[in-house]
């Protein structure tokens, strides 16, 4: 499966980028292609290009506070989660992907 | 009538000290001068204190000295040096307030709710931590009734008021003299001038005599008077100096009636924290110190004397509104937290340990800060700049001395000389110079020669008055002419150099004669002393305070007859810029960015180096650390200033590296004009410091923390400790925030606390390893590992941040937390932290 996610986090020092390694690391296991744009204190980072959100098959917004562009997701099959979650059970959070 | 009209530049507005200091002087003159404060509408008699005061005088008044009378050009010419100089030093050496961003807005950490009876949020007043019992002093707020009954006739109970004057101002002068303490002794000194203001005394003994009030209750109605006036006023800093009448009046009724004050009741000596609704300057310096711990005070400000004292004192101070003190009963536990502003009841064991903590670690920032002032003033890669004081009298040398002055760059010896009837004699003289002398114990001394004339005028020193005193007849002008006042100062100097390190400087030079002058003149003296066989040292060295642009530009030659040179910045900005400092329409040509004096100071540094001379600077450029960046390009050998800014001086340095600073001089040196040397100037000094994120100060393995609490404030005050964070509090508040979005603990036995604050200079990570397993948030599981992460409020420079999000990512990954948890020591920590932060 391919897929793209957002973290984003509060202070965005710390817990955005912990949520995009353990997204990562899960889709690494379980077979998927993913790119996290993360969402922090610097601002936009690895930035989601349009054909590729268009490409994917799903979409994961793993945030505590408002994502920005979010309008980038309209249509997108979507799964909201918080940046704990994301950080604590990764995979659960991808398995939900796979559930209709 | 001469008018003298200037802005009031103090920001606390004309309180009672620089109050004092221009009564005084007014005094000095046979002349009737008249303060007005046009934007206030307020008219003052200069030689009365209290009207003065009065006015509400604040900082930016547009405001007008009438002078006439006999004595009118010189009170008048007076006046203005005094205006230029001596009123601007009237602040310099009062005490930081307690420190602000902690405690504010009543959010506590949520350790603090429910961890004591009763938990008071009040106001910082003195910052520190005591924790002792609470001894309850019953305030005096107003005068005891009986004042108001008299006992004798207007003509006794005159002379009753007389004897109770003398008696408390003999009283006031010997405890201002026995307190060793120059702040203790100005606060004293300024109750004194009230005191003997005619303003206030003489319409005391006006009521008496008329017979209509006796003496006590004259006092009162009078005191009252003056002290509502002062509450009226505009300045917050103004209306509490009405504190300090009514001290006077009641120190006052006291005498008069023969009563000791209630003071000192015994302090139980296993240490106290004393609560008082209001607490008077006096009452404060009659306490026992060595069992006081705190203190709680009633509705009181932190610009009153009592609060000053209590931060000159160092003893931690709060103060409460009054239904809080009242229900503080004798005996309790108390903590008093002069950082947060906060009191606390009867603490239980959790904030015990979180306090015991913190007085730690306050212990170890002091002796932090001890060993800085001990530490000899270098830039980061090495290259010393001694950072000395200047001092005008005896009193101030403990306060240099502490604050870890490496030398006096500056002695105006002229103190010893002004309100007097005749010149000090040589032995007086030479008394002041050795305890110079002596209590610098090997560090130099440089004490500049009579520098009067112009501005200072001595009455035994027959001068002519000048039309333009500043560029005058004054200090090594007359020395041809006064010679044996010249010789006397010297004989004593020569006198003294046997107890240490004295060096003499000669001021206003401007040609190579004057300065042979002075050294035939110290032959002479030599000379004279081996004639009456005195014992005096052979020789000491003799240089010359650069204040005139002809000097600057001639240091070659200078340098052929001095052996060192200090730039009285001052003056030399004044005379090259060709603007008075003290007049106000001109405040914008007194920038020492013009890039013409940038260009003299580099000039003369060169010339200096040239000629192997020694080149120092004082005035108040080089107590000024925005600057330092310049003066190390430049290259002086010593910056000397007010001790108080010593330590942020040395500090400062440490952070700068001097190649840098003379990149940063040739830029500012190229710049057009002053405003673009200041936006590079302050660009440079907004750059953090560049740095490493962790360093070994900042891991701490083997903790014995138990609870976040506990784990947040032992890695805030190591930050604090390692000079990244200047208040701990305030970051471990920001944390505490972030923590109540959500817990930050992540599973594995670690938890990564973050915040962001004002207080953090540069991005950094502290860790800490306790010894046993704790629980951080109530569904998580045990916590071992702790990294604290801090961050500036403005994170300037992205490279920090960018670290901790790889920091962040690589935690997610065992055998990094692994390395973390096994590490044997701090340097296996702090290669496991670089290898994460440096590897790509």
């Amino acid at each position: 499966m391919k897929i793209v996610a957002v973290t984003a986090c509060p202070t965005g020092i710390a817990h955005t980028y912990m949520a995009a390694e353990q997204l990562e690391k899960a889709a690494r296991k379980l077979g998927h292609g993913i790119k996290v744009e993360t969402q922090g204190a610097m601002g936009i980072e690895n930035e989601l290009k349009a054909r590729e959100i268009q490409e994917a098959d799903a979409a994961i917004l793993a945030a505590d506070i408002a994502v920005q562009k979010r309008e980038r997701f309209d249509g997108k099959r979507i799964v909201e989660t918080s940046v704990q979650e994301a950080i604590k059970h990764p995979e659960a959070v991808l398995e939900r992907l796979a559930r209709p | 009538m001469t008018r003298v009209p200037f802005t009031f530049p103090l920001a606390n507005g004309l309180h009672a000290r620089p109050a004092s200091l221009l009564q005084e002087l007014c005094l000095r003159f046979d002349a009737v001068v008249v303060f007005r404060n046009s934007r206030r509408g307020r008219r003052a008699d200069a030689g009365s204190v209290l009207e003065l005061v009065s006015s509400g005088t604040m900082a930016g008044d547009p405001c007008l000295l009438e002078v006439s009378g006999p004595q009118e050009k010189e009170a008048a010419q007076a006046l203005r040096a005094f205006l230029r100089r001596d009123l601007l030093q009237a602040e310099d050496n009062l005490p930081p307030s307690a420190a602000p961003g902690a405690g504010e807005g009543g959010w506590l950490p949520p350790f603090f709710r429910g961890g004591a009876l009763r938990l008071h949020h009040g106001r910082a007043v003195s910052p520190g931590i005591g924790r002792a019992i609470a001894v309850l002093r019953q305030g005096r707020v107003s005068m005891p009734r009986r004042f108001a009954s008299g006992r004798k006739g207007p003509a006794q109970e005159s002379r009753l008021f007389r004897e109770a004057m003398e008696r408390t101002m003999a009283e006031l002068r010997g405890q201002a003299e026995a307190s060793g303490d120059p702040v203790a002794a100005g606060i004293l000194k300024a109750h004194l001038a009230i005191l003997s203001d005619p303003r206030f005394g003489g319409k005391i003994a006006s009521r008496i005599a008329a017979g209509r009030l006796p003496a006590g209750a004259a006092i009162e109605k009078t005191a009252a008077e003056f002290a509502a006036a002062m509450r009226r006023s505009p300045s917050v800093y103004l209306r509490e100096r009405a504190a300090d009448i009514d001290d006077i009046a009641a120190r006052l009724g006291e005498t008069l009636y023969g009563k000791r004050r209630d003071a000192a009741p015994d302090l139980p000596p296993g240490g106290c924290i004393v609560v008082a609704g209001a607490l008077s300057p006096s009452e404060l310096l009659s306490l026992d110190r060595r069992p006081l711990r705190g203190l709680v005070l009633g509705e009181i400000g932190s610009t009153s004397h009592t609060a000053i004292l209590a931060r000159t004192l160092g003893i931690p101070a709060v103060a409460l509104p009054r239904p809080a003190l009242a229900g503080i009963a004798a005996g309790e536990e108390l903590v008093v937290d002069g950082r947060r502003g906060l009191v606390l009841e009867q603490p239980g064991p959790a904030l015990r340990r979180y306090y015991r903590l913190e007085q730690e670690h306050l212990r170890r920032l002091e002796q932090r800060r001890a060993r800085l002032a001990a530490q000899p003033a270098r830039t980061r890669d090495n290259v010393r700049l001694e950072v000395a004081a200047n001092i005008g009298s005896v009193a101030e040398l403990d306060p240099a001395w502490r604050s870890g002055a490496e030398g006096i760059g500056l002695f105006r010896s002229e103190a010893l000389f002004l309100e007097r009837d005749g010149p000090p004699g040589e032995d007086e003289q030479c008394e002041a110079y050795s305890r110079v002398a002596r209590t610098a114990a090997g560090r130099p001394v440089i004490v500049r020669t009579l520098d009067v004339g112009g501005d200072k005028r001595l009455p035994y020193l027959r001068l002519m008055r000048e039309e333009n005193p500043f560029l005058g007849y004054r200090a090594v002008r007359f020395y041809e002419e006064h010679g044996d006042l010249l010789r006397c100062q010297l004989r004593a100097i020569l006198r003294a150099a046997r107890c240490g390190r004295l060096k003499v400087m000669v001021p206003m030079v401007t040609r190579t004669e004057e300065v042979r002058l002075v050294r035939r003149l110290l032959a002479d003296a030599a000379a004279e002393l081996r004639d009456r066989g005195v014992p005096h040292a052979d020789s000491v060295e003799l240089g010359v305070m650069v204040e005139t642009p002809a000097a600057a530009l001639s240091i070659d030659l200078l340098a052929r007859e001095a052996g060192f040179f200090s730039i009285g910045s001052n003056d030399l900005l004044q005379y090259t810029m060709a603007a008075d400092r003290g007049n106000p329409r001109l405040a914008g040509l007194h920038d020492p960015l013009h890039p013409a004096f940038l260009r003299l100071l580099q000039q003369a540094a060169a010339q200096a180096r040239k000629a192997g001379r020694w080149l120092g600077l004082c005035g108040e450029m080089a107590g000024n650390s925005e600057l330092l960046p310049l003066l190390v390009g430049i290259g002086f050998n010593e910056v000397s200033m007010a001790p108080g800014r010593i330590p942020a001086a040395k500090e400062r340095l440490a952070e700068l590296e001097s190649g840098e600073c003379r990149a940063l001089l040739r830029r500012v040196l190229a710049a057009a004009d002053a405003t673009t040397a200041a936006g590079l100037l302050g660009e440079f000094n907004a750059r953090g410091e560049a740095g490493e994120a962790i360093s070994a100060e900042l891991v701490r393995l083997d903790s014995p923390c138990r609870t976040p609490g506990e784990a947040i404030k032992e890695l805030c005050c190591l930050l604090e400790l390692s000079g990244r964070v200047g208040n701990s509090a305030a970051l471990e508040d920001a944390v505490w925030k972030r923590e109540e979005a959500y817990a930050t603990d992540l599973g594995f036995g670690f938890s990564l606390p973050h915040g962001k604050a004002a207080a953090v200079k540069s991005a950094s990570i502290a860790f800490l390893r306790s010894r046993k397993p704790f629980h951080w948030s109530p569904a998580g599981t045990p916590v071992q590992a702790v990294l604290l992460i801090a961050v500036p409020e403005k994170a300037q420079g992205e490279e920090h941040l960018r670290l901790i999000a790889r920091l962040s990512r690589r935690l997610m990954h065992e055998e990094f937390r692994a390395a973390l948890l096994a590490a044997r020591d701090a340097a296996a920590v702090l290669r496991a932290l670089q290898q994460c932060l440096g590897g790509g």
